[in-house]
């Protein structure tokens, strides 16, 4: 007994922080800022800023399969490789192997991994929207899932907090569907993208604006002082940039937490079980289990935040089970690891376009164009479906490979290939998908990892209201490209499935009632409030615009309170 | 245009570009099934090599600058299609080198080379409109060959105005005798 005090004793933190991803970096940050001495416990490798990003100045020709998915990777990535182009070289060692952490899919679903440091912060799309008053009140008038806890209000500050930290680059624009919030210069729209601003302006009073991404087009001391620098606009970003031009785990909060001295991680270490303790009443520590040798460690805090990505963290809830949560931590509501959303993608239309030969662009523009969410929104009311969607998309010059399709081949063919081609643009919707409690995640009875950890089960799909939206993401994209006065607009739809947005959410949502959510206002689980969900898993509804910048919000926010309420000692 | 065109497009029209393994990753996703392992071997007899050397070159010739030969693409032609394609698509590249056999390719002149491609460019444009998981030869080989060439360190250089670090974004008008930037 004495020997395990003193494990016990060297095992013990202020905080445990499980995901060292987009909120689990963040988590950590805010957690070792406020003076809590921080466990952050992460279950893929260690990947290090700058000096890990091993494809980051690879010029093209040093891309052996320039781009393309070898066989073996699309064997290896079965689960990434549906994703475009995340099978690539340039990326593919920085997503998980799918091979190696199987899958179950009882329906299909897109399941996109990224197992190490910052997870998948490294990869994201950086497009960063605050979601609008209407998106937390929805549920509610529409008596759709249950009512959000909280309100616009609510997190407001905590999005200027997150969006001085991260630099996020946008354009002001005084729209209630999107509101504005702290942004750095914006990036220019193209000359085809300017006429088509104003064209949908006058046409249908619809805006577009140039996307909002956590890129530093100016960036302040608050990022400099971190080593970040300026966007280099190589559009380089998923395989990591070593000037830290975009936002990620990696380049900004763990840097920051690190420096409190105050953050210990653990890598190479799935967390397998949240240990509770029945005379307490609540959890005090976390299961983990090394991967490589298979050694169980247990770690201990006052508070524990779960941010191991939406899936992995509702499977370890439900991977918890006590006498006082026979169905999983904090499972009363059974609503664990169900109402499993995430944004639709993969359809919209594309058009060549005539004119602006003169123009072009120097650099490559990490970014697209916006358009707002226009249906169900002020005077407009759709019949066939609930909610709404945004579009982003972009123009560009042709480049060499508009010769794959064309005829000819010799001398002039070669040469007119080094030219600039005609501009093209395509739009591509972001749907929002409804919660339902029968779209939902689980833990197979009886197949087990290599670890000994239950194989996660998906059994989700999506409903006629998302069908119907994405009907009207094409449509409408057809309408507006052809209303701009470009030419053969052609619909596009990629038969999809949930998961290939790589916005999953809702498995933990929060809630104001026990019997139906399972976190509070706070984040915090129902009945063992020292733990704290914060990723993806917290959502009651899934809104149409990207969701980490909402995540890493609620996840500053809950911070506050975790740290206001331990220093009253209620908790 | 079938779905599988219009993602076609849709991965030209950011950059990329067609690519066998994403639609492979696709069909598996859609059968919901297990990627049929690899291993299946490829290679390529002397004479298909030359073939195939002889006709990237007609597509991308050396000119007062570098040729398809120059930069290596027929290896690298070789080297994709066996790392990067399954069988079905091996077979019907050799199904259409096999016709350039029996037309004795090699023995032809240059016009009549020339004849013969654009032949096989017309009947490709027929083979496109039949939805197929497979890309007819002409097409697989300008494809490669152009990425080949095009992202090669000396076919980058001789083509476009290659920017490593850009460091800025901005509009532009063009200059005169404007070349593609490359990144």
């Amino acid at each position: 007994m004495n020997l395990n005090i003193k494990v016990t004793k060297e095992n013990t933190f202020d905080a445990i922080v499980v995901g060292s991803g987009m909120t689990g970096g963040f988590a950590a940050k805010e957690l070792t800022e406020k003076g809590m001495k921080v466990l952050m416990i992460e279950r893929g490798k260690e990947i290090k800023h700058v000096q890990d990003y091993d494809t980051a100045m690879k010029q093209p020709w040093e891309i052996e399969h320039r781009g393309k998915t070898t066989l073996v990777s699309a064997e290896e990535r079965w689960a990434n490789s549906r994703f475009w182009g995340l099978g690539s070289e340039e990326v593919v060692n920085h997503l998980t192997n799918d091979k190696e952490n199987p899958y179950i899919e009882k329906r299909p679903f897109d399941w996109i991994r990224a197992y190490h440091t910052g997870g998948k912060s490294m990869h994201w799309g950086r497009q960063s929207y605050r979601w609008n008053k209407q998106d937390f009140e929805a549920n509610a008038k529409e008596g759709i899932g249950i009512d959000w806890p909280i309100r616009y209000e609510d997190l407001e500050p905590w999005y200027t907090h997150v969006e001085k930290f991260v630099g996020v680059s946008g354009q002001k624009e005084g729209l209630d569907v999107l509101p504005d919030g702290h942004f750095l210069p914006p990036m220019p729209l193209f000359a085809p993208e300017a006429y088509f601003k104003k064209v949908m302006f006058d046409k249908f009073n619809r805006p577009v604006t140039v996307g909002r991404v956590a890129n530093l087009t100016q960036p302040q001391a608050i990022h400099t002082e971190l080593g970040r620098a300026s966007c280099q606009y190589r559009n380089k970003c998923a395989r990591g940039c070593p000037y830290g031009g975009y936002y990620s785990s990696l380049s900004g909060a763990i840097p920051a937490a690190m420096r409190t001295k105050r953050l210990t991680v653990l890598h190479d270490s799935i967390v397998a079980e949240i240990i509770y303790d029945d005379q307490k009443k609540k959890a005090v520590g976390v299961r983990v289990i090394n991967q490589h040798n298979h050694l169980v460690t247990d770690y201990f805090a006052k508070i524990i935040f779960l941010n191991a990505g939406s899936i992995n963290t509702a499977a370890l809830m439900l991977n918890s089970k006590s006498s006082r949560f026979p169905n999983g931590f904090g499972n009363d509501s059974d609503q664990v690891g169900r109402n499993l959303m995430d944004h639709q993608l993969g359809a919209g239309a594309t058009a060549s376009i005539e004119g602006f030969e003169d123009d072009y662009v120097y650099g490559q523009r990490p970014n697209a164009l916006y358009i707002p969410r226009f249906r169900n929104w002020g005077n407009d009311k759709q019949t066939a479906y609930l909610r709404g969607f945004g579009y982003q998309g972009g123009a560009s010059r042709e480049g060499w490979n508009r010769g794959v399709a064309a005829d000819g081949f010799g001398g002039d063919f070669k040469e007119n290939l080094t030219k600039p081609g005609a501009w093209a643009i395509s739009i591509g919707g972001f749907g929002e998908v409804l919660p339902d409690p029968n779209n939902r995640m689980y833990l197979d009875p009886d197949k087990k990892d290599k670890w000994g950890v239950p194989l996660i089960v998906f059994d989700a799909a999506f409903s006629d209201n998302d069908r119907a939206i994405r009907k009207d993401i094409i449509a409408s994209a057809v309408e507006m490209l052809e209303t701009a006065g470009f030419k053969n607009a052609t619909p596009y739809d990629r038969p999809t499935h949930l998961g290939l947005g790589i916005h999953d959410m809702g498995t933990a949502r929060m809630g104001r009632d026990p019997k139906t959510s399972v976190l509070n206002s706070f984040n915090q689980v129902h009945d063992s409030k020292n733990v704290f969900v914060t990723d993806g898993a917290a959502m009651a509804s899934a809104s149409c615009v990207n969701p980490s910048i909402t995540y890493m919000a609620l996840t500053a926010r809950a911070v506050d309170h975790a740290v206001k309420s331990l220093k009253k000692r209620e908790l | 245009m079938n779905r599988r065109e219009v993602i076609k497009s849709v991965a030209l029209m950011f950059g990329g570009t067609l690519s066998a393994p994403t639609l492979m990753a696709m069909n598996h996703w859609e059968q919901n099934s297990p990627i049929p392992t690899t291993s299946a071997a490829f290679s390529l007899t002397e004479q298909q090599r030359k073939i195939v050397a002889e006709v990237a070159e007609m597509i991308i010739p050396r000119t007062n600058t570098v040729g398809a030969k120059d930069v290596g693409v027929p290896a690298f032609i070789e080297m994709m299609l066996k790392d990067c394609y399954l069988q079905p698509d091996h077979q019907r590249f050799l199904e259409g080198l096999t016709s350039l056999e029996q037309l004795k390719f090699l023995e032809l002149n240059e016009g009549e080379r020339r004849g013969a491609l654009k032949m096989m460019e017309q009947q490709t444009k027929e083979q496109m409109k039949v939805p197929s998981k497979t890309v007819p030869f002409w097409r697989l080989m300008k494809e490669l060959t152009l990425l080949g060439y095009f992202t090669s360190e000396a076919g980058i250089k001789a083509s476009f105005e290659y920017v490593q670090i850009p460091g800025k974004l901005e509009n532009i008008k063009l200059k005169p005798n404007q070349k593609l930037y490359a990144y």
